[in-house]
């Protein structure tokens, strides 16, 4: 019950929310009580880790959940995330007169179906937290009822979103007909290569019955692993699913574009790495772990390359960093890709877990900063807006250059870091092409990135344009500073951060490892 | 303010913070904030000159000194690594001598935003510092990258017309390069965890790694375009008339004084220092490129009406005799590359002030617009000229001797030639080029002394028919300050040059041993080598230089390795 704790807190925490909001007389406040709860579950999943998870937590509630070193990472990621979006949204509603109360608990709802699908360790399980989550996005991102856009966002994120659950489903489903299993673990067993041991022990017949009966499972099984990779590339939004993307995060209020760009996205990261990892990974059965890999590594290349390059068409810098939180899933899946290689899975898999950590401090302080941009009646959100912004009002255009700056990965700031990770990591196993690919793409990235500082710094506004002004709000500076400082913190000293993701991905304490690789001098070390 | 033990730290990060709390002083007192920029980057300054310490003739250490190696991400093999010798010691000093009189002449033109410019200065003079000190590949990556969105910040933000344009295409060709020039390093630091077992991102760790020639070149190609780009060698170098045009004075002073040495910097001490052999089979072409330039470049300048534009073309022939000098590859022709670094640096430095001093006055750069200047402006052209003998290297000025020793090291350098595989398995010669290629860069020395002259002639010579520059002012106090100090090392360097050459020519020749032993060690006629290989540790430990490198703990490495090279090969 206490390994649930992180999720608890922030359902529990939701329904008490919802309840002030009922009994309080004026609206408003809530921001900070929902932030607090995020803090107390990342908290909590510190707190778990500190005190270490006990062997059995593997697989939790009849096997339904798996609680590891992973799953906390991500619940702590996750939770921050959330905080970061309900402070955001406590600055932008109010701004906007769209402060009521429901969003609130919606935040922390979704949050805590985020924490379930990253613990998720069954094939409804997934479903159910997908769901949970989901739902409460899709309200967030219709929150400004009067807006037809925001509605059209909602909308079409709903309807994709739906189809993607249902090809999930799908998936599942078919998995369960040649399995019998919907549990991760179950699937793996029952989808492992007959072993030659008790290939031998039957007779010939027999053996031959049983090949052929495996080879019909496995190709059912490659279908439905098609259908959930599918499903997951939908909610990360890769390319080609990433259609509902940019319509959604321009259409939704920026708060929740903050939220469905970090705390989604990590979720989904966690759930497919987990997947992937676990259903699909068994280096012996090569028809299954040896596919998806390169099936998602063109998947990235592709991702990469037409988020970027539609990026740099945009004018409206909420739709560029839509675009750009595509490229950026891409990037993710290189470390998907490399993360079952033997020997650099494990710095692949920290170097995802690392890199969404920096992604969701960067992305939700580039949120944070525009949203600090624009005043009510006047949001800011093309480049135009922009010009001149950063003369006029130095710290805000500060802000918001450090978090482009950190997403176009210069040094040094954690986007620097956290791309050079993936990078060697990508490197270390092997796919020297899918490197370059995304050096070249970060170097093109740069370019859109870099338009918003031009615009900040070296443009004047057309004579009789509104001129962004950031707004005053408490909660949304907080959430700058904090993110300011975390990104900065991050990229100056990556040390004790990557070895958390280290350890989470499953390596061993950072002490014992190079004591190892000393003594067997050189040779790579068996795992 | 004694230091001690941490000086390249202070050098780096006093910068660093002073251009950050240059951010939370009031804008409403300009003469506060001048006033503080000036005394920050003097007092950095002054702190540098420590670095001369025990550097004097006698016993002089080509070694690397006043290291400092801790560890910064120990999962990685990443190390905060700095440490000063012959060859980054002149650099440094002419980052942290220029950037006060940078400061200093540029707030005669820039009126605006002097916060915003002289955080941005300071800050960018900590990166480059940063890049000079570096020892770990990781590190001297970051603060590479760590100059780009300053100098953006202040070629777009207070440049011309055009700025933005410049400031955008500077940027994104540099970050282009550095990209690649990045995964060569991890590339690098996978084989030496491949063949050692654990992780190492520093300079002397890689310097030990031998590839096979394909896999050098490739390496070789990824880290020198980067740096050529920058330096930047022809036929890359088209971005810097732009960069220079749009940028201010004090933005132009920088750019060519020291971020172009970044690129020459890193061509010596990285693309020769980590892979030998490619850069012997590339070298005539790369020797055929830098006298291009330099004759293209002194032709180019020539044809030139914008000051500055001539300036920039000019800046591009100098480097020309760096890149000669450096590929040249003896001792005297890295020595002589390294002295016009230097050289190039100041008095081009003091000519883009020149230009901005008649630009402030008539805000135009066009070289038609004046004549006889000597009568109205007579100290102007005094100093002028000065400049100008510096720039075309008359003897007395510190331009004679580097640009002397590039063109008579290069011509008796054996390593300049072409040649062939013969049918015996080794190197026949086809031609030696040294000779020939310091013939052409001799004429370019003319050409240089023909333009440069050319326009002090139209310039300041002659009718005074522009009636606009009647009652044009002489140099004022601002001015005068800014030029003294430069016009001072023009000619100590020029009749001194011994001072500087005998702090910088032991590390120089302690480099070239521990090149060519390199490449000895690694030579591979038939190609044989399919697979990276190991140095002994002694390979690269020049001989002058074994007692301090063994002061040194990451220097003394395990036995291990040793044994491990054995079972490598």
């Amino acid at each position: 019950m206490l390994l649930l704790s992180p999720i608890l807190v922030l359902a529990v925490g939701g329904l008490i929310v919802m309840l002030i909001d009922a009994f309080q007389e004026q609206e408003g406040g809530l921001a900070m009580p929902t932030a607090l709860l995020h803090f107390v579950a990342a908290a909590a999943a510190l707190a778990l880790w500190q005190r270490g998870v006990p062997s059995d937590a593997g697989s939790l509630v009849h096997g339904w959940l798996a609680i590891d070193k992973t799953t906390l990472f991500l619940q702590a990621t996750i939770a921050l995330g959330g905080a970061f979006a309900s402070l955001l949204a406590g600055g932008y509603l109010a701004e906007h007169k769209l402060d009521r109360g429901e969003y609130y608990p919606l935040i922390a709802f979704s949050t805590a179906g985020a924490g379930l699908l990253v613990a998720a360790n069954d094939m409804l399980m997934v479903f159910v937290a997908l769901e949970t989550m989901s739902l409460g996005v899709y309200a967030m991102t219709g929150f400004r009822r009067t807006s037809a856009r925001s509605a059209e966002a909602a909308l079409k994120y709903f309807l994709l979103g739906s189809f993607a659950a249902a090809l999930l489903l799908m998936g599942a489903a078919l998995l369960y007909t040649v399995t019998g299993h919907t549990d991760f673990p179950g699937i793996a067993a029952a989808l492992q290569a007959p072993s030659p041991a008790s290939g031998a022990a039957a007779d010939d017949a027999n053996a031959a019955v049983l090949a052929a009966q495996f080879a019909i499972k496995l190709k059912i099984s490659i279908f439905a692993m098609l259908l959930v990779l599918v499903a997951m590339a939908f909610k990360v939004g890769a390319v080609p699913f990433h259609m509902w993307t940019p319509d959604a995060y321009e259409g939704a209020p920026t708060s929740t574009t903050a939220y469905m760009s970090v705390v989604v996205k990590a979720a989904a990261f966690g759930a497919l790495l987990r997947v992937f990892l676990t259903v699909f990974g068994d280096a012996a059965n090569a028809s299954i772990s040896g596919g998806w890999p390169a099936v998602l590594s063109v998947l990235a290349v592709l991702t990469m390359s037409v988020g970027n390059l539609v990026a740099l068409t945009q004018t409206s810098v909420k739709r560029m960093l839509a675009y750009s939180s595509v490229a950026h899933a891409g990037y993710l899946l290189l470390g998907v890709v490399a993360a079952p290689h033997a020997t650099a899975g494990i710095a692949a898999k920290s170097s995802v877990l690392f890199y969404l950590l920096g992604y969701t401090v960067s992305n939700a302080g580039a949120m944070g900063a525009l949203i600090l941009a624009g005043r009510r009646g006047a949001e800011t959100v093309s480049y135009d807006d922009l010009a001149g912004y950063a003369r006029r009002h130095p710290a805000a255009g500060f802000a918001l250059t450090l978090f482009l700056l950190s997403l176009t990965g210069v040094p040094p700031t954690v986007g620097f870091f956290g791309k050079f990770y993936i990078i060697r990591a990508t490197l270390d196993a092997g796919y020297t092409n899918l490197a370059i690919i995304a050096l070249i793409n970060s170097a093109v990235s740069a370019y859109y990135y870099l338009g918003v500082l031009v615009k900040m710094y070296m443009r004047e506004p057309a004579p009789g344009a509104t001129r962004a002004a950031p707004m005053k709000s408490f909660y949304v500076v907080f959430s700058l500073i904090v993110a300011g400082v975390l990104v900065v913190w991050m990229g100056l000293m990556p040390e004790r951060w990557l070895s958390l993701a280290a350890e989470a991905s499953g390596a061993r304490p950072a002490a014992a490892a190079p004591a190892e690789g000393a003594n067997n001098g050189g040779a790579p070390t068996p795992l | 303010m004694n230091t001690g033990r941490h000086l390249l730290s202070v050098l780096v990060w006093l910068p660093a913070l002073a251009g950050l709390l240059a951010l939370f002083l009031p804008r409403q007192s300009p003469k506060l904030l001048r006033a503080y920029g000036v005394a920050a980057s003097l007092f950095i300054f002054g702190q540098s000159l420590q670095l001369l310490n025990g550097t004097g003739e006698a016993g002089a250490a080509s070694g690397f000194r006043l290291v400092e190696n801790v560890e910064w991400i120990p999962s990685l093999g990443i190390r905060y690594h700095l440490a000063v010798d012959g060859i980054s010691l002149w650099l440094v000093l002419l980052t942290t001598f220029l950037t006060p009189i940078t400061l200093y002449v540029s707030f005669g033109a820039i009126r605006n935003r002097q916060k915003e410019f002289i955080a941005a200065m300071l800050i960018l003079e900590a990166a480059m510092i940063g890049c000079f000190f570096a020892l770990d590949m990781f590190l001297f990556y970051v603060f590479y990258e760590m100059t780009l969105v300053p100098m953006f910040l202040i070629i777009g933000v207070f440049g011309g017309k055009n700025s933005v344009y410049a400031a955008v295409k500077f940027f994104l060709y540099t970050f282009l390069g550095s990209v690649f020039m990045l995964l060569a390093i991890l590339y690098m630091v996978m084989q030496y965890k491949t063949l050692t077992g654990h992780y190492s991102f520093g300079y002397l760790d890689l310097m030990r790694l031998g590839f096979p020639i394909g896999t050098e070149r490739i390496l070789f190609a990824a880290f020198t375009i980067a740096f050529a780009v920058k330096v930047p060698m022809w036929p890359v170098h088209t971005w810097l008339p732009d960069a220079h045009t749009e940028a201010p004075t004090g933005g132009s002073m920088i750019l060519a004084a020291i971020m172009l040495k970044l690129g020459t910097y890193g061509i010596l001490r990285f693309s020769l220092g980590l892979f030998p052999l490619a850069a012997h089979w590339i070298g005539p072409t790369i020797a055929l490129l830098a006298v291009v330039g330099i004759v293209y470049g002194a032709l180019a300048a020539w044809r030139q009406y914008d000051f500055k534009r001539l300036v920039a073309y000019s800046s591009v022939s100098h480097l020309g005799f760096v890149m000669l000098g450096l590929i040249g590859r003896t001792d005297s022709s890295v020595s002589g590359a390294m002295l016009q670094m230097i050289n190039h640096g100041i008095s081009t430095g003091a000519l883009f002030l020149l230009v901005g001093v008649i630009y402030d006055r008539r805000h135009t750069r066009d070289v038609a617009e004046f004549g006889g200047l000597a009568k109205i402006m007579p100290w102007y052209a005094t100093v002028f000229v000065a400049v100008t003998m510096s720039s075309i290297g008359l003897p007395g000025t510190n331009g004679f001797i580097g640009e002397f020793l590039v063109i008579t090291g290069s011509f008796s350098s054996s390593l300049l030639r072409w040649s062939y595989r013969c049918s015996s398995g080794g190197d026949c010669d086809l031609a030696q080029i040294g000779p020939l290629f310091s013939l052409i860069a001799a004429t370019g020395v003319i050409l240089g002394a023909i333009y440069m002259l050319d326009v002090v002639q139209k310039v300041f010579f002659g009718p005074a028919t522009n009636p606009k520059n009647d009652h044009l002012p002489d140099l004022n106090r601002r001015e005068w300050a800014g030029l003294a100090p430069l016009l001072f090392m023009i000619f100590a360097m020029g009749l001194f040059p011994n001072y500087f050459r005998s702090r910088m020519d032991p590390t120089v020749h302690d480099f070239l041993v521990v090149y060519n032993a390199k490449m000895d060690a690694l030579r591979d006629p038939g190609g044989a080598r399919t697979r990276a290989v190991m140095l002994e540790e002694a390979v690269i430990r020049a001989p002058s230089a074994a007692a301090p490198a063994a002061a040194e703990p990451h220097a003394a490495l395990p036995l291990r390795r040793e044994a491990l090279l054995a079972q490598g090969d």
